[in-house]
């Protein structure tokens, strides 16, 4: 704003100075203005921009008083934008509160995250699952407090939702994966919010994000099948592919808009052909348990 | 084997269910952001014309001008603004903002410009508001507009005032000209306060920029006349010397 103040102020001086010929055979009491006809000194009449700065209470008064206008009274224009700023600093201050809590989340789904890359490193899954299990109730708790926060204000979900949208979508992958890892099904929309203790609440679990979360968990079984293979666990790329095909498949009863979660949905096939190939190269050399693999030929088909 | 093969199957048959459920709400929630986009573009489009019919004023025609465009404004309201409401049916104010947020900006700006031309002050947010009460079901609620769409079509309301008041002093009328140039400057002013707490205040700051560029194009008008008062007379625009004297018994700022 100082620059532009400062342009303003030149761009005065500048379409002042080029004036050397004002006329004077006209009276000026035909202006309502009080003109100063022959000023060329830009130092004059550099007041009127004063008033552009955020101090300008003074020279406002002094510029309509040279003005000729109406005089000065406190206009009620000021009363609103008195009461805007209370409003939006009153929900800056809810936003705070929101992101201090989204912060603990944050952290929580970090040392689960953690934990869970254990798996890649041959643990058996139950040992590995046992800690971040532990956190669900922590998230859980979190989750109950931002519900608390949000439900202040009902209606309201919607404006902050962008505090903690990235945060959910990524608990929605851990626990998607953890749900995956035990019982080899996918973790329902549902499901999903009872472990996060959001039944039934105002504050649920919004669907899209539910949606991203099972994209990026998709991103994690590939590296999670290469190294079960190293491990020595031959059977899982079949089951990893089945599961994926399933779920790709299920993805593509949704219409998607050209949003994030199309860009999401549109990498889980790499995921899915990263996965064939694993198994193809397990297949094809007599690794993989034989026999079922033939149970779903259409599953090689896919894009 | 088997059994491990049937329940991947039973596994796969509910993870289908769930999904046509997920598309449902997908598919509910994309038609309906679709309609209002529909419904935010009209109420664009129209409140566009508003905002030109009343650029149509000049020193003669005012109150005629002025009477048409707040007509038309109405009907902006009445039919536009009240598809969007209906569409809106009365819940996704937030979620489906960025929706219909381009439409609620123009038609402030419309609304706003029509009521300062007619009185010099300024519309408030809550006299829009209780226009459009009657616009909704009473058992649903209402549409109101948000404090952050508001600012956003107050912020586009400068442009237009500065255009207003170059051709105001153009017209020779530069007290109209000086009120304008006033208001514009208190509304920069009040914004300045405010913007840093709106909730994503990027689209602000830019639009802040232009309005500070609109306020000081006002201001320079208005100081070249001051300056240079004599060599605008009604007549302005015209090359011809001669004009300037055949103007002047038309005198009568």
């Amino acid at each position: 704003m100082k620059s532009a103040f400062r342009n303003g102020y030149f761009t005065l001086s500048r379409s002042l100075n080029p004036n050397p010929n004002p006329n004077p055979t006209l009276p000026s009491t035909l202006f309502s203005l009080h003109l100063i006809p022959h000023s060329s000194t830009p130092s004059v009449r550099p007041q009127p921009f004063r008033s552009v700065s955020p101090i300008g209470k003074f020279s406002r008064v002094s510029f309509t008083s040279m003005a000729g206008s109406e005089p000065y009274a406190p206009p009620p224009l000021e009363k609103q934008f008195e009461d805007f700023r209370a409003q939006l600093e009153e929900s800056g201050t809810l936003r705070e509160r929101i992101r201090a809590v989204v912060m603990e989340i944050e952290s929580t789904t970090r040392l689960i995250q953690a934990s869970l890359l254990l798996v890649h490193q041959s643990r058996s899954t139950p040992e590995v699952l046992e800690k971040p299990k532990a956190q669900i109730a922590v998230l859980k708790e979190l989750y109950n407090r931002l519900a608390g926060i949000v439900g202040e204000s009902p209606g309201l979900y919607y404006r902050y939702h962008g505090d903690w949208r990235t945060e959910t979508q990524t608990v929605v992958s851990l626990l998607g994966f953890m749900h995956w890892l035990e019982t080899g099904a996918l973790l329902l929309h549902t499901e999903a919010e009872e472990k996060l203790g959001l039944s039934g609440l105002e504050f649920a679990l919004d669907v899209e994000d539910y949606l991203v979360g099972i994209c990026f968990m998709s991103n994690e079984l590939p590296r999670y099948v290469v190294n079960q293979v190293t491990a020595g666990d031959y059977d899982c790329p079949r089951k990893v592919m089945m599961f994926l095909t399933d779920l790709h498949a299920a993805f593509r009863l949704l219409n998607l808009r050209n949003d994030f979660l199309r860009k999401k949905f549109d990498g889980m096939k790499y995921d899915l052909r990263r996965v064939e190939e694993v198994y193809y190269d397990v297949k094809i050399r007599g690794l993989a348990a034989n026999g079922d693999s033939v149970e779903r030929p259409a599953a090689q088909g896919q894009p | 084997m088997a059994t491990e093969s049937s329940s991947s199957s039973s596994s796969s048959s509910s993870m289908k269910d769930a999904f046509t459920k997920y598309a449902d709400y997908l598919n509910n929630q994309n038609d309906k952001r679709e309609r209002i986009v529909k419904a935010s573009r009209d109420i664009t489009i129209h409140s566009k014309k508003v905002i030109f019919q009343v650029h149509r004023m000049s020193k003669g025609n005012r109150e005629e001008v002025l009477q048409k465009a707040e007509k038309d404004l109405a009907a902006v309201t009445n039919q536009f603004v009240s598809r969007l409401v209906k569409e809106l049916g009365g819940t996704d104010f937030w979620k489906l903002r960025r929706a219909y947020s381009p439409g609620i900006q123009e038609y402030v700006e419309a609304a706003t410009f029509c009521k300062f031309c007619r009185t010099g002050t300024l519309l408030n947010l809550d006299e829009m508001n209780a226009t459009l009460f009657p616009l909704s079901d009473p058992s649903l609620e209402p549409l109101q507009i948000n404090v952050l769409d508001y600012l956003l079509g107050l912020a586009d309301l400068t442009g237009e005032l500065m255009r207003l008041a170059i051709g105001r002093i153009s017209d020779g009328e530069l007290e109209f000209a000086q009120k304008i140039c006033k208001f514009v400057r208190d509304i920069y002013r009040e914004l300045t306060l405010v913007v840093p707490s709106m909730d994503d205040s990027n689209d602000m700051k830019t639009k802040m920029d232009t309005m500070l560029q609109s306020v000081m194009k006002i201001e320079n008008a208005c100081f070249s006349v001051h300056v240079r008062g004599s060599e605008y007379m009604p007549l302005l625009g015209s090359e011809d010397p001669t004009s300037f004297i055949l103007g002047v018994p038309n005198v009568d700022i």
